[in-house]
C-alpha cells in the first residue's frame, strides 16, 4: 500500500504524518507536491495540517484549488481513503469532499491542548482498531475548528454513521453536537480536528492515535490485495 | 470598468461569535441600545467589464471563490461604474 502526504505551502503537520506511517508504522510513504496533478500508483492520501496558503480567505479555501486536489477528487470517488487532519480537514470540506465547514472557534482563540474524545464509530477503515464509545485522547491545535452545518445535514451524519469522533468533556471549539470528525457517506474520506499523528509513540506521551494509522494500513492491504 | 465591493457574512442562522463579543464590550461601554453587531469582510473588486456582464463575474466568484454557502452569504454594490 503506498501513501501519499500532500504538502502545501504553509503545510506544518506534513513531517508528523509522514513520520507516524513510514518511521512508527513501516508504511510506503511519499511526499507529493500540491503542484502535482496526478496520484497515480498512490492507495490513499494523507492532507497535512498547518496553514495552506496562510488561511487566506478562509481556512483550506484556496488549497482546494491547488492542481493536486483534482487527483484527490478522483481518489475520493473511487473509494480509496482520503484523510485530512486540521488544515487537512478545512480542505476536505472546501472541496466538497465531506459536508459542512469549520468556522472560527467560539473563543476566538487558538486552542492548543489535548482533548478526551470518543470513538463514535468503529466501524471505518480509520477506526477499526478502536472500540465502540472508547475515550481516548488526542492534542488539537487550531482557531478555525468549529464546526458547522445544518440542522437538516447534522441529522444526516447521525443517521448514516458518518460521526467518527466526538468531543467528550468539554467542547473545546463549539462545534456543533460536539463533532470533532466525520466521514463522507462512503466511508472513505475522514476528516477530524484533532492530531493523531502526534500521537503514536509513547515518547510523546500519548499512543492514541497510533491505531488510526495501523486501521487504515491493515484495512488498506486488504483492499489492495483483493 | 466597474469596481464593485462585494460583503460577505454569516448566514443570520450561523452563530457569529466576534460579532458577540463586540456586542457585550459595546454594552460594558454603556450603549445598551445597540442590540446586535454582525462581522463580516468585503473585497473591493476592479472588472474590466459593465452591466450583465459585471453581475455574471460577481455571481461566479462569489460561487466558486469568496463565500462558502455552507454558513455564508452575500450581497455587493456597484462603487464606480466607467463607460
Amino acid at each position: 500500500m503506498k501513501i501519499a502526504v500532500i504538502v502545501f505551502p504553509g503545510s506544518n503537520c506534513d513531517i508528523d504524518l509522514y513520520e507516524a506511517l513510514s518511521s512508527v508504522c513501516g508504511a510506503d510513504v511519499d511526499y507529493v507536491s500540491h503542484k502535482q496533478d496526478n496520484l497515480t500508483g498512490y492507495d490513499a492520501v494523507m492532507l497535512p495540517g498547518g496553514f495552506s496558503y496562510g488561511d487566506y480567505l478562509r481556512a483550506g479555501a484556496i488549497a482546494r484549488f491547488a492542481p493536486v486536489m483534482g487527483a484527490v477528487v478522483k481518489m475520493a470517488n473511487k473509494g480509496k481513503p482520503v484523510f485530512g487532519t486540521c488544515n487537512g480537514f478545512q480542505i476536505l470540506t472546501e472541496a466538497g469532499l465531506l459536508p459542512g465547514g469549520l468556522k472560527r472557534n467560539n473563543s476566538q482563540k487558538f486552542v492548543c491542548k489535548t482533548v478526551p474524545l470518543e470513538v463514535v464509530n468503529n466501524q471505518t477503515l480509520f477506526t477499526s482498531q478502536y472500540q465502540e464509545h472508547e475515550r481516548i485522547a488526542l492534542p488539537i491545535a487550531h482557531a478555525d475548528g468549529s464546526y458547522y452545518a445544518d440542522e437538516e445535514t447534522l441529522d444526516d451524519l447521525e443517521a448514516h454513521h458518518q460521526v467518527v469522533f466526538r468531543y467528550a468533556e468539554e467542547n473545546p471549539n463549539g462545534s456543533l453536537r460536539n463533532i470533532a470528525g466525520i466521514t463522507n457517506r462512503q466511508g472513505n474520506v475522514l476528516g477530524m480536528m484533532p492530531h493523531p499523528e502526534r500521537a503514536v509513540e509513547a515518547i510523546l506521551g500519548n499512543t492514541d492515535g497510533l491505531r488510526l494509522f495501523k486501521s487504515l494500513l491493515e484495512n488498506g492491504h486488504a483492499k489492495v490485495e483483493e | 470598468m466597474t469596481k464593485v465591493r462585494i460583503f460577505v457574512t454569516y448566514k443570520p442562522s450561523v452563530f457569529d461569535p466576534q460579532g458577540d463579543t463586540i456586542t457585550k464590550t459595546i454594552h460594558t461601554l454603556g450603549y445598551d441600545e445597540v442590540k446586535d453587531v454582525q462581522v463580516g469582510k468585503f473585497f473591493d473588486v476592479t472588472i474590466d467589464a459593465n452591466g450583465d456582464q459585471v453581475a455574471a463575474t460577481v455571481k461566479e466568484i462569489a460561487e466558486k471563490l469568496l463565500v462558502n454557502f455552507n454558513m455564508e452569504t452575500y450581497t455587493y454594490q456597484v462603487l464606480e461604474d466607467q463607460q
